[in-house]
């Protein structure tokens, strides 16, 4: 515990220096918003209200909970997260790490931002479980410390003025820093660092770039490597699992979107409906099975994969890849995935030496 | 004043070299010409790995998506291509594609058929002014 | 993106959900004669190519299965789905078979059209085996509808020119060689169809499907059809006729006295524009606005498949794209012509990808 608490306070410190100054190597700038300019204070509050498990029913989960530092931000080796009373989701949880950069939140992009993001977990019934965000302004406006750091970040007057915006505008400042690059990729491609990479991810990146076409959606530039595109794709991954009944449960959902039933549940508690990812956030047929493409930094770290977590290790990872959107070669893909998956014809040593290559991306947490 | 006048002599001094199509160490036809017909040479050779399907490995021939080398935009090379992560030029894009739509093995960027076709899309594309970098 | 709850649904009628966030249901205005209103899907030009043994190109593949289940998603059903030509690459056997065995998922009954890469191979015998007829008529809730064979052409060309029918088809399979020949509907069917139409009344709203555009924009390409002005007069006494046809691979619309054309996307790859073709003259319709020129990077770009509202005899075109926004293009009765819901005029593209 001693140990855990620790390394948050490097990666904190560490991080907080560098957006103070410049980003680390092969990032771009922190997109801030113009109405959540950064500042220490509201950094410092927003790191303790993403470690304060009293804002769950429970009293037991934290964003923390599931965003752990010590692995990633992210909550391996669980598939789905863990919410209050070991309740679990749909979705394997995100990490936090460069979210920052991401144009949308959540793997199906139903938050523009982390602004927005961030309320969510609160009042989920398998997350944090609160009913509504009540709690949390009466646990903040009635503590001494946070009433304080409140009052001095936002210049607030009354504590009445004290609103879930302001919480988690702070949050996502926090999460704001919380940003990593400067891995051993990053000195290789970056600063020329031909030594940065072994000469077995050096090939790895080569099959990254060509006949893998991870680059395609791992997207790579001159001057950073975000390796998102930000956009959605159907990769076949578990939509099979409701491709007898789309239509039925299509409607299902639309329906209940229409007559008022909160997203953030039905995502979270139907697993069918999950299976959708960005369709029920926009209701086109081009999104039906399509999820946010994830960046690869520290993807060693945040093992399992893919939007539900179903799959293990990077290696079966790259299978799957390879299968062209299966886990077994010649299992059936299903009508509306994306038109960039199909079989790779990667050798044993092109998979290997690709493996090898994102285990360069990860940064140095301390 | 001046520059009026110099204008003046410089518009005769053109119309004069149009009129007579003559100047200094100029080509001879016959020069012209070979040069001319040894290009076009090479933009059939272009043309024909164009229509090949034997580019690639799956029959899809480049010409199926691009008809007369046209929305290959040879003039706005060398360009930044985001899903590539860096500017490359015409060859490198004709390679991607090989690569991807046609599931073929890329060529060397000096391969005689990459120039070729290099000389067809750009024949194709004549007379349009150069656009580098433009999306 | 706006979240639509009942009430703004009903706010705003039909029209603006349809078209352009949920899909899944077709609310139509209200007409006079609701009973005379139909939805048909309109899939096109798939290319379905063999490699070899039981190998297809996978991109063409995937696109025509992607546009077939999105057909089976539709609510209310469509009344009837048009296919609108091209089908196989090569008009090989197999092709067909497998294009047709893709097709066979679809939930609704099915009406082609003949492409000229159905055809050449063997002038179409495989595929009317198949199929049936390759032109015919038939009504629906008080619609005339025709299904013409636009890919001929003349006689000399057909038979005479060629070793066989797969170098028939190997050069007229490519849109942009010189050695093809421009497409025709020819006497025979012209005479069918003024025979067709000889007794329908002025009034009764037409619908023509073809592959070609039954109007002459680019050559080059054979985005043409060469007795297109023969095939037009037929037409033009009605009061109200609607032309769908394939094989141009983007989105064009149009509109010549009565007649109204649209075209309809390729499910497996997209056409350039003829404008960006640097050494030839086109013809568009200044009416377009086109859409953007594909990104190459991603394979699904600027394909697509559409469906088709038909109110009072008239067409609302959505169409259904892949990896593009939605587009929407309807008759507009003040201007008497085709608009797109959002983008009205040419000068005002809505994207400029280049």
């Amino acid at each position: 515990m001693m140990k855990k608490i620790f390394s948050i306070t490097a990666i904190v410190l560490f991080f907080s220096i560098q957006t103070a100054f410049a980003e680390p190597l092969g990032l771009p700038p922190v997109p801030i918003p113009a109405d959540n300019p950064q500042s220490k204070a509201k950094i410092a509050l927003g790191e303790k209200l993403f470690n304060d498990p009293r804002f769950s029913s429970t009293g037991d989960v934290s964003c923390a909970t599931c965003h752990d530092a010590a692995k990633g931000f992210a909550d391996g080796p669980l598939k789905t997260s863990e919410g209050i009373k070991g309740l679990t989701g749909t979705r394997n949880a995100p990490t936090v790490l460069n979210a920052a950069y991401m144009k949308s939140q959540f793997w199906d992009g139903r938050e523009p931002d982390l602004e927005g993001q961030s309320k969510g977990p609160f009042i989920n019934p398998v997350e944090m479980g609160l009913e509504n965000h009540e709690p949390i302004l009466t646990l903040v406006r009635a503590d001494r410390t946070y009433w304080k750091m409140f009052r001095k970040v936002f210049g607030l007057k009354k504590k009445e003025a004290l609103t879930m915006d302001h919480v988690a505008k702070a949050i996502a400042s926090f999460e704001r820093t919380i940003i990593s690059g400067d891995s051993p990729f990053d000195h290789y491609y970056f600063t020329n660092d031909k030594a940065a990479m072994t000469p077995a991810a050096v090939r790895g990146f080569n099959v990254f770039l060509e006949q893998g076409r991870c680059v395609s959606c791992h997207t790579v530039s001159q001057t950073h490597a975000l390796f998102t595109d930000s956009r959605f794709h159907n990769l076949n991954v578990n939509f099979n699992s409701i491709s007898g009944g789309v239509k039925a449960l299509a409607r299902r959902q639309q329906q209940d979107k229409a007559d008022g039933v909160d997203l953030d549940v039905s995502i979270l508690t139907d697993k069918a409906v999950a299976e959708l990812g960005r369709f029920v956030v926009t209701g086109q047929w081009r999104d039906i099975g399509a999820f946010k493409t994830p960046t690869l930094r520290n993807v060693d770290l945040t093992a399992p994969y893919m939007h539900d977590g179903s799959i293990k290790t990077l290696e079966d990872v790259v299978d799957f890849y390879n299968n062209g959107g299966v886990v077994k070669a010649g299992d059936p893909v299903n009508s509306f995935q994306s038109g960039g998956i199909r079989p790779l014809g990667l050798s044993d040593t092109q998979k290997a030496d690709l493996v090898a290559f994102l285990k360069m991306l990860t940064s140095p947490l301390n | 004043m001046r520059n009026i006048i110099q204008t003046l002599f410089l518009v005769a001094a053109l119309s004069l070299g149009n009129t007579l199509t003559a100047q200094a160490d100029e080509f001879t036809k016959e020069d012209l010409d070979i040069w001319q017909k040894e290009f076009m040479a090479v933009v059939a050779v272009g043309r024909t790995a164009f229509t090949d399907p034997n580019l690639g490995t799956n029959g899809v021939v480049c010409a199926q998506c691009h008809p007369n080398g046209a929305n290959t935009h040879p003039e706005t090379y060398p360009k930044f291509q985001k899903q590539i992560g860096r500017v490359i030029t015409l060859p490198e894009m004709i390679n991607w594609c090989i690569r991807n739509p046609l599931e073929g093995k890329p060529m060397a960027l000096d391969d005689p058929k990459m120039v070729a076709m290099q000389a067809y899309i750009t024949h194709e594309r004549r007379n349009v002014k150069l656009a580098p970098g433009k999306h | 993106m706006s979240i639509i709850n009942r009430r703004t649904l009903l706010k705003t009628g039909g029209t603006f959900v349809a078209g352009a966030c949920l899909p899944l249901t077709n609310i139509r205005l209200a007409f006079a004669d609701q009973s005379q209103d139909f939805t048909f899907a309109y899939i096109s030009d798939s290319h379905i190519q063999h490699i070899k043994g039981t190998k297809f190109v996978r991109n063409w593949d995937q696109g025509l299965k992607r546009a077939v289940a999105e057909a089976n998603l539709m609510s209310p059903k469509p009344d009837f789905v048009m296919y609108g030509g091209d089908l196989a690459q090569l008009g090989t056997r197999e092709e067909l078979d497998h294009g047709f065995e893709i097709m066979s998922a679809l939930k609704h009954k099915t009406h082609y059209v003949m492409g000229e890469h159905d055809y050449y191979a063997d002038l179409g015998e495989y595929w009317s085996s198949q199929v049936g007829k390759q032109y015919y008529s038939f009504d629906h809730k008080g619609v005339h509808i025709i299904v013409l064979n636009s890919i001929l052409t003349d006689d000399h060309w057909t038979h005479e020119r060629w070793a066989n029918g797969t170098e028939r088809m190997g050069v007229m399979a490519g849109l942009d060689d010189p050695r093809g020949s421009p497409f025709m509907v020819g006497a025979a069917q012209r005479k069918w169809l003024a025979n067709d139409l000889k007794d329908i009344s002025k009034d009764t709203p037409i619908i023509v499907f073809s592959h070609s555009p039954l109007q002459k924009l680019f050559k080059n390409w054979n985005f043409w059809t060469d007795d297109a002005e023969l095939v037009q007069a037929i037409l033009q006494p009605f009061d109200s006729v609607t032309v769908f046809y394939g094989h141009v691979h983007q989105i064009q619309y149009n509109q010549i006295g009565n007649i109204t054309f649209h075209s309809v996307m390729a499910t497996a790859w997209p056409w350039p524009y003829p404008e960006s073709y640097a050494q030839a003259e086109n013809h568009m319709p200044h009416l377009t606005v086109p859409i953007n020129r594909a990104d190459p990077f991603f394979e699904r770009d600027a394909t697509g498949w559409q469906y088709v509202d038909i109110n009072s005899g008239k067409a609302t075109v959505k169409f259904s794209l892949t990896e593009n926004e939605p587009r929407t293009v309807s008759y507009d009765a003040k201007r008497g012509h085709p608009v797109d819901t959002k983008y009205v005029s040419r000068s005002k593209p809505p994207q400029n990808h280049y």
